[in-house]
């Protein structure tokens, strides 16, 4: 799920225009924490149903780390992604808070269904907990239930929590400045109201108009059910100052901070990237974020959001790339050590410009390659980005471990498919040396149907003509036999060792009833038996075998024979001249 | 447009295959058997589709339950990479290995879970060290299989060691296999060509041996015309559908450039074999409607009848619709597939999904379609109105 949407994003972001692009990447955003968030919630279904306890912890561990990206990215994407005109922060990180401290809703909807929630013990707390959170609607219905509802302490609440001018409304055609002076209006109402001791008879009441004219003690009062610094944050700027900017949350984290100082004074790790995202310093957010978490999923997908919106300068870092990369590079490194998850980290490396071809070539050349069906999808990888000494040597190894188990022609499939002319070269010899030895082809029905592909490499291109020769012979075509046969000789096409095995092949041709070479042809035949036995006279220095010595005379006898009935059938006028010409060839192979 | 779902199953799948049985006969319980590769341990899994009320009964916490979404019945695991996934009868699911080993599970309902039955172990092999198994096809009782190792074993449920054995049923790799009648099966191979045996011969020779002259990309896929078995469809390697007639030429009737990269899977529609299903490593799965290319009006009626069934999508309606396959299938015997030159006829293609992993499989039976991708995900397609 995630690298789809990372895929998507990297796609629209080559072809969309800036501002609508700007809108895909806040969509990305979203699609990554739901699966985070998704995938927290399976965690803790697991959690739940694990009985082993060192297990239990190590979720737990597990779980806590996750939640703390949420809470971070989330925090990221309101600060650097979701930044609306104006700056106007406080109703997403309103939206930011509810989300990551459920107590109270949880708190609220077990709480509205008694039958008299004034008498659970938390029903104070959950009221101040909702209006904290703004969720006035709800803090009005639990004020509804209370027996006391309809006096007028109560009502006056109600009225005001009413009123009160929320920054949601700003879209409908009010612009900031008039919900400025609405809200500065209300706000001194409930001072007002509070000046007036109008609730000195009910505190939980007059807590409420505390914290709704934004009273400081009343928030320190209350610090315990805000849990945290940054709900305290959240839950001041709502009601002293809703209209805040983006850019100044940083000034008034200080006090909040203050609050909770002296109970721990250390900040932990979490709250001090929270700090540091407040303050803008994103380098700081995505660098301490890396020691955070365990793996680099985080850090990468968001640092690739912020690049892709611009939040970050491309800075280039001492060793290389960018931020981005690296930190992707990073994460696709572990993708690609992982037995099934390669192939995701190849998709990554994709999307790094500098370094990923490189990487991926690095890569490609160590993953193990356990079938052909694995093989051709590495393969398809290359192929598909142009990387043909990878793809070459894929096909290497899986060629070669075919000819380990002597599947010649499955290794020689291999070998076509990365044009691998030496390995090719190899096979046909081996081909070739099979049929010496036992007269007989394997493989045909590949060697039958190699096509245009037997062009590869001159080995395997005579190893195809000669097995078409043989075709052709039994198939009686014997005059296209016999000219396929000597042309393989006159190009030279046939390795020379095997040259004594094709003029066995020309001896029942020979002896055929009807002329198959005219005077030329065996001319021709002539000359390349006379070069053979030259090669075995000066160069080798050997002297044949008296079998091979055998079959030299039948061939001779053959060949002559045929010149004589070729000259006969030709006519008498030209061979007087051939004579002369040949006459010396005549001597030199027929020494009578 | 057809409903797509995609649900992430945290494994890579190869196989996928819908259960077809008997005593199932409404459509409510539907479920599928599922086959990873490449994983440290790989396995069978049967999975069950949630149907609306059993959502709706679960408690709210249970947020995995969720209606459509497939959940797992059982698994068990597998040695090397499931390479081939097939039903035999209803009680049955046979699965191949990339060990060369092929093994029989048995789905025990009251437990709810895979046991093993039988194993025939290096089936395939070069000398005695086991080579993958690449494909297997079932009919009735009988199995056959093929491997990199170019043999090709058929086996009989209930015996032990394989009935007959091609020893050098290619000198390539085989990919594919699948029956054509009771006796008759077909391979594809790695050097692009097309096999048909016969098992009532007494040779290993091939009958007939198909091939684009000169070609020589490998056949990754291959399945059978269900009417007319001398119809034969081959998904290649470089994304090439072909349509073979095997009473005539040894040459494809037809040859259409379509995806990207390796077709892995090609099917025909087992009850409306107008509509072809393609997966591939490109990672689209292609939908190609054929029912366009002769305009009879037996095809034109079952469209506005599917039409109508669309609409409503409860499960009873299936049976209705499902008869009105049958009739087309029967009425419109003429096949659109051996139309010549189908390039240039009306042969709609619609792509069903379009994502960045590969998908390896897929299984089409009724208005469900169902695929298993690299991406760890499934993608599981309704035809709420398959034309």
């Amino acid at each position: 799920m995630i690298v789809d949407t990372f895929m998507e994003l990297q796609r629209k972001s080559s072809e969309t225009m800036a501002a609508a692009f700007h809108a895909h990447i806040l969509e990305a955003s979203k699609k990554y924490r739901a699966t985070l968030f998704n995938y927290s919630r399976n965690l803790q279904k697991l959690i739940n149903s694990t009985g082993d306890l060192n297990q239990k912890k190590l979720l737990d561990d597990h779980l806590m780390s996750l939640q703390n990206s949420e809470l971070i990215w989330s925090l990221c994407e309101i600060l650097f992604i979701d930044n609306h005109a104006g700056g106007l922060v406080i109703t997403q990180l309103l939206g930011w808070i509810r989300m990551h401290f459920e107590e109270p809703d949880q708190m609220y909807r077990s709480i509205i269904v008694e039958e008299r929630p004034e008498d659970q013990y938390k029903y104070w707390d959950c009221i101040y907990c909702l209006v904290l959170q703004g969720q006035v609607d709800e803090a009005r219905r639990l004020l509804s239930k209370h027996s006391c509802y309809s006096t007028e302490g109560f009502q006056t609440v109600d009225n005001l929590l009413r009123r009160m001018p929320l920054l949601t409304h700003l879209s409908r055609g009010s612009s900031v400045a008039e919900f400025d002076m609405k809200w500065r209006h209300w706000r001194e109402e409930c001072e007002n109201r509070l000046r007036q001791q109008e609730f000195v008879t009910n505190r939980n009441l007059s807590i409420i108009v505390q914290i709704l004219s934004g009273d400081d003690t009343v928030f320190t009062d209350l610090k315990d059910l805000c849990q945290t610094w940054y709900h305290m944050l959240v839950s001041k700027l709502l009601y002293q100052q809703p209209t805040i900017q983006a850019s100044d949350l940083h000034h008034h984290v200080q006090s909040c901070l203050d609050e909770y100082r002296s109970n721990n004074s250390r900040i932990s790790e979490v709250d001090n990237i929270l700090i540091l995202a407040l303050e803008f310093d994103i380098h700081q957010v995505i660098k301490d974020s890396c020691t955070l978490s365990s793996n680099w999923w985080f850090v990468a997908h968001l640092t690739d959001l912020l690049q892709h919106c611009g939040q970050l300068e491309t800075r280039r870092l001492q060793f290389g790339s960018n931020l981005r990369e690296f930190l992707l590079l990073e994460y696709a490194g572990t993708l690609m050590s992982h037995k099934t998850l390669w192939i995701v980290g190849i998709h990554y490396l994709d999307h790094c410009p500098e370094f990923g071809r490189r990487h991926q070539e690095l890569y490609l050349e160590s993953l193990p390659i356990e079938t052909e069906m694995k093989a051709q999808k590495l393969f398809n990888i290359c192929q598909e980005r142009n990387m043909t000494d990878q793809a070459k040597s894929i096909c290497k190894v899986v060629g070669m471990r075919h000819l380990k188990n002597n599947r010649l022609g499955a290794a020689l499939s291999w070998f076509l498919k990365s044009k691998d002319v030496a390995l090719a070269t190899v096979l046909a010899e081996k081909f070739l040396s099979e049929y010496s030895e036992s007269g007989r082809f394997s493989n045909l029905d590949l060697i039958d149907n190699l096509g245009s592909s037997m062009l590869l490499s001159n080995k395997l291109t005579f190893l195809g003509k000669y097995r078409e020769f043989h075709k052709l012979f039994e198939e009686g075509d014997s005059h296209a036999a016999g000219s396929l046969l000597l042309s393989l000789l006159q190009a030279r096409l046939a390795p020379k060792q095997f040259w004594m095995t094709l003029f066995i092949d020309v001896i029942p041709l020979l002896l055929a009833e009807e002329i198959i070479f005219n005077a030329q042809q065996t001319f021709e035949l002539m000359h390349c038996l006379e070069e053979l036995i030259t090669e075995y006279r000066v160069f080798r220095r050997t002297t044949m075998t008296p079998s091979e010595e055998e079959k030299l005379s039948l061939l001779r006898e053959a060949l002559t024979q045929n010149l004589s009935r070729a000259i006969i059938t030709e006519g008498t006028i030209r061979i007087g001249l051939i004579m002369n010409v040949e006459r010396n060839i005549l001597y030199k192979v027929f020494p009578i | 447009m057809a409903d797509v779902r995609v649900s992430y199953v945290s494994q890579k799948i190869n196989k996928v295959k819908w259960r077809q049985s008997k005593r199932q006969l409404s459509q409510d319980n539907q479920s599928f058997v599922t086959g990873s590769w490449d994983d440290e341990q790989n396995k069978v899994c049967l999975w069950k589709i949630n149907k609306d009320q059993e959502a709706k009964g679960m408690e709210e916490e249970d947020f995995g339950l969720d209606e459509g979404e497939p959940n797992i019945l059982c698994e068990a695991p597998h040695l090397g990479d499931v390479t081939g996934l097939e039903n035999i009868g209803d009680d049955y699911i046979i699965a191949s290995s990339s060990c060369g080993t092929v093994t029989v599970y048995s789905h025990h309902t009251n437990s709810q879970t895979l046991g093993i039955v039988h194993q025939w172990e290096k089936l395939h092999h070069h000398n005695k060290r086991p080579c993958p198994c690449t494909c297997i096809a079932t009919q009735d009782d009988t199995v056959i299989t093929a491997g990199e190792d170019g043999r090709i074993n058929m086996l009989t449920m209930g015996h032990k060691g394989p009935s007959r054995v091609i020893e050098k049923g290619d000198s390539c790799t085989i990919n594919g296999i699948t029956f054509l009648g009771q006796s008759q099966f077909i391979t594809v191979n790695s050097s692009g060509q097309l096999k048909s045996f016969d098992m009532r011969v007494n040779t290993d020779e091939p009958t007939q041996t198909f091939q684009v002259t000169g070609e020589m990309t490998p056949l990754q896929s291959v399945d059978r015309h269900p009417g007319q078995p001398d119809i034969v469809a081959t998904g290649g390697q470089d994304g090439v559908l072909g349509v073979w007639d095997l009473r005539q030429g040894k040459m494809p009737l037809s040859l259409l450039e379509a995806h990207g990269s390796t077709i892995w899977e090609v099917k025909f529609h087992r009850t409306n074999p107008d509509h072809l299903f393609t997966c591939s490593e490109d990672g689209s799965v292609w939908h190609w409607d054929g029912s366009h290319v002769e305009q009879t009006s037996a095809a034109m009626v079952t469209a506005a009848n599917l039409t109508g069934t669309g609409a409503g999508s409860g499960g009873g309606n299936f049976t209705t619709s499902q008869l009105n396959f049958n009739t087309s299938a029967s009425v419109n015997f003429s096949n659109p597939w051996i139309a010549t030159d189908l390039a240039k006829n009306k042969v709609n293609v619609t792509t069903l999904t379009d994502g960045v992993m590969p998908v390896n499989c897929l299984d089409i039976d009724g208005h469900n379609l169902i695929c298993g991708t690299d991406g760890e995900s499934i993608i599981s397609v309704n035809f709420k109105f398959l034309r």
